[in-house]
C-alpha cells in the first residue's frame, strides 16, 4: 500500500466536508472584500491602476489581512476540521485496521492539509488578479493597470508564506492527533495566535511560530526593520520539523489508536 | 490449523483494572468462533488487541500464524473487522464511503457493487450515510469489512441495535459467507441466544479470563449433563428420606425435588414406591438447562 493511494483515500474523505468549503472561503474571502473596496472607491481608480509601484501595493494589501489573520485562523479550522472527520465517524479505529503503516497514515493526511493550503494559495493568487482586473472590464474610465507585474516577487512571496503555514499546520496536526475535543486544538492554536498577534511589536516576537507570515508581510512594508537573528523562512522550517517529528513520535507513541 | 491465537495474553488498564487476563484464544480456520462473556468482560479489548488497536502488554498474538507486530500490514490485508458501533463517514454516500477504502486496499472497483449486493445496499444511491438508519450503517460496515475478500472477519457485537429482522438477516449474510467464501468468523456478543445457531465454536470469557472454550457441541453436552429430573409430590421430606433411601441423593428446591437423570425404568419405580408409601406425585418433569443457562453457570463460577 503506498502512500499514494492512501493520499488518494484522505482525498475522498475530505469532500464535502467542512474542510473543503472552508479552503474556498478562506481562498477568497479577502479579495472580494478588495473588490468591494475597489468599486466603492471606483472614481479613483483610473490613477491608481497607472501607478507604477500599483502591483505591490495591490499585493500588500492583499496578503496582509491572509497573513495576519486569515491563514492562521483558516489553517486552525482546517485543520481540526480535518482531523474531526475521524472523530465524529468514530473512524479511527477502522482507519488503523487498514494494511497501512503508521507513518502512511500520518503524513498521507498531512499530505491532504498542505495540497489544500497549497489550493488556498493557488485560489487567491487567482481571485486577487481576477479582482483586480474586474474594474477595468466594468468601468471604461479604468485602465488595465499600467505596470509591469513583478512575477518572480510574488512567486518568492508565495512560497515564502507558505513556508510560515508549515509551522501552523503542524503544531495544528499534533494536537489534532493528541486531542478528541475540537475545542483543545482549536483554543490552543488561538492562544498561540493571539499571544503572536498581541507580542508583534516585541523584538522578540518572531518566536511566536503562528506569526511568521504576518511578521514578514510587516518588515517587507515598513523597509526599515531591525534584522532578525535568524531568518524567517529557516525559523518556520525549524519548528516546522520539530512538530511534525514530534507529532509523529507521540502518535506512533500512543497506547490506543481508536 | 488455528488462523487466530493468543498466549497469555494480558491487558491491564491505567487505572489498574485487568481487562484480559492470560487469555489463550484459539480460533480454528473456516470456524465461526463466538465470542461470548457480559459487558465489560473483555471482549472488545481482546479484539482491539488483535488488529493492533490497543498496544500489547504481555503475552502473544498470532494470526494465520504469525505475530502481528512482524507483520502488522501483512495481517491486515487479509482482515475484515467491525469493531464497536460502524465507522462511516456520515458526510459521505455508501458508494464514496467504499471507495475510501478500495483506495487503500486497490481491489477492483466492480467489488463496490458486489459487497453493497451482497448487504442489500444497493439502491441508496445519493443518500449520505448519516441519513442510513442503524441497520444500513450496520450493514455497511460489513460491506466495508468484506470488501478487500479478507479471510478473517472480526466483528465485535455486530447485532446491537438490530431489529429482530436485522439479526435474523445478518445472521444469514454471516453463514453464507463462512460456507461459501470460507471465511473464519470471529464474533462477540454478550447474547448467546443471538448467535448460538450460527456459530461453530464458542470461548466465553469473564472479567478478563477465558472461563470456556470449545466447540459448540461441547457445550450441548454440558448442557445434557446438567439436566436433571424434578419430582413434585404431596410430601416431599418424605419422598427424599425414600429417594436416600435407595441410594438416590435429591435437592430440594422451589418446585420439588431434583434428582439426577436416571433410565426411564428407576423413574417407573420410584413413582411406584412413592405411591406405596402413600406420597402423591404430582408432576415427574425432565428439565434440560438451556445454552443461556449454562452460559450464566459457566460465567457466575
Amino acid at each position: 500500500m503506498n502512500i499514494l493511494n492512501s493520499f488518494q483515500s484522505e482525498w475522498l474523505k475530505k469532500r464535502k466536508s467542512m474542510a473543503a468549503t472552508l479552503v474556498v472561503v478562506g481562498a477568497l474571502f479577502s479579495p472580494l472584500m478588495y473588490l468591494i473596496r475597489l468599486l466603492r472607491e471606483y472614481e479613483k481608480l483610473p490613477a491608481l491602476y497607472t501607478r507604477e509601484q500599483f502591483w505591490i501595493t495591490t499585493w500588500n494589501v492583499s496578503w496582509q489581512s491572509m497573513n495576519m489573520l486569515l491563514l492562521p485562523i483558516g489553517i486552525i479550522l482546517a485543520v481540526g476540521f480535518v482531523m474531526q472527520i475521524e472523530y465524529n465517524n468514530n473512524a479511527w479505529k477502522q482507519l488503523h485496521s487498514t494494511p497501512q503503516s503508521y507513518a502512511t497514515i500520518y503524513f498521507s493526511k498531512f499530505a491532504v492539509l498542505l495540497v489544500m493550503t497549497i489550493q488556498v494559495f493557488v485560489l487567491f493568487n487567482l481571485a486577487v488578479y481576477v479582482v483586480t482586473v474586474i474594474p477595468s472590464v466594468i468601468f471604461g474610465s479604468v485602465p488595465y493597470p499600467t505596470a509591469e507585474m513583478p512575477v518572480g516577487k510574488f512567486l518568492t512571496g508565495n512560497l515564502n508564506y507558505f513556508l510560515h503555514c508549515l509551522p501552523i499546520l503542524s503544531l495544528q496536526y499534533l494536537l489534532g492527533f493528541q486531542f478528541r475535543n475540537f475545542l483543545i486544538p482549536l483554543g490552543a492554536g488561538f492562544s498561540v495566535w493571539l499571544v503572536g498577534v498581541i507580542s508583534m511589536s516585541w523584538k522578540h516576537s518572531y518566536v511566536f511560530p503562528y506569526l511568521h507570515g504576518g511578521l514578514d508581510i510587516m518588515r517587507e512594508m515598513s523597509k526599515s526593520s531591525p534584522p532578525l537573528p535568524i531568518g524567517l523562512n529557516a525559523l518556520s522550517l525549524i519548528y516546522f520539523a520539530v512538530f511534525i517529528i514530534a507529532g509523529f513520535v507521540l502518535y506512533v507513541m500512543k497506547a490506543e489508536k481508536g | 490449523m488455528n488462523c487466530v491465537e493468543t498466549a497469555n495474553l494480558t491487558h491491564v488498564f491505567s487505572s489498574g483494572e485487568t481487562a484480559v487476563n492470560e487469555l489463550n484464544l484459539s480460533v480454528e480456520e473456516g470456524s465461526i468462533y463466538g465470542f461470548l462473556g457480559p459487558n465489560g468482560a473483555g471482549k472488545t479489548t481482546t479484539l482491539k488487541l488483535l488488529l493492533g488497536l490497543l498496544k500489547k502488554q504481555r503475552g502473544e498474538i498470532s494470526i494465520f500464524g504469525e505475530s502481528i507486530e512482524a507483520d502488522r500490514v501483512g495481517i491486515l490485508k487479509r482482515v475484515g473487522s467491525i469493531i464497536e458501533s460502524p465507522s462511516i463517514y456520515g458526510h459521505l454516500t455508501a458508494v464514496e464511503n467504499l471507495r475510501v477504502l478500495q483506495k487503500i486496499y486497490q481491489c477492483p472497483k466492480q467489488r463496490i457493487e458486489e459487497v453493497l449486493d451482497l448487504v442489500d445496499l444497493r439502491t441508496t444511491g445519493s443518500k449520505k450515510a448519516r441519513n442510513f438508519s442503524l441497520g444500513m450503517k450496520q450493514r455497511l460496515a460489513t460491506a466495508i469489512a468484506l470488501l478487500h475478500s479478507p479471510r478473517l472477519l472480526i466483528l465485535d457485537e455486530p447485532t446491537n441495535g438490530l431489529d429482530p429482522n436485522g439479526i435474523l438477516e445478518m445472521r444469514k449474510l454471516l453463514r453464507k459467507l463462512a460456507h461459501l467464501e470460507g471465511i473464519t468468523i470471529l464474533i462477540s456478543s454478550h447474547i448467546l441466544a443471538e448467535i448460538e445457531k450460527l456459530v461453530t465454536h464458542v470461548g466465553i470469557i469473564n472479567r478478563g479470563n477465558m472461563v470456556f472454550q470449545g466447540t459448540l457441541e461441547s457445550l450441548v453436552e454440558q448442557q445434557e449433563r446438567s439436566s436433571y429430573l424434578r419430582f413434585s409430590t404431596s410430601d416431599d421430606h418424605r419422598a427424599a428420606e425414600l429417594l436416600k433411601s435407595h441410594k438416590i441423593e435429591p435437592i430440594p428446591n422451589e418446585k420439588g425435588l431434583a434428582i439426577p437423570l436416571v433410565e426411564k425404568e428407576t423413574v417407573a419405580r420410584i413413582n411406584e414406591q412413592l405411591v406405596i408409601n402413600k406420597i402423591d406425585v404430582y408432576e415427574i418433569l425432565k428439565v434440560r438447562s438451556d445454552l443461556e443457562s449454562i452460559f450464566f453457570d459457566v460465567i457466575n463460577n
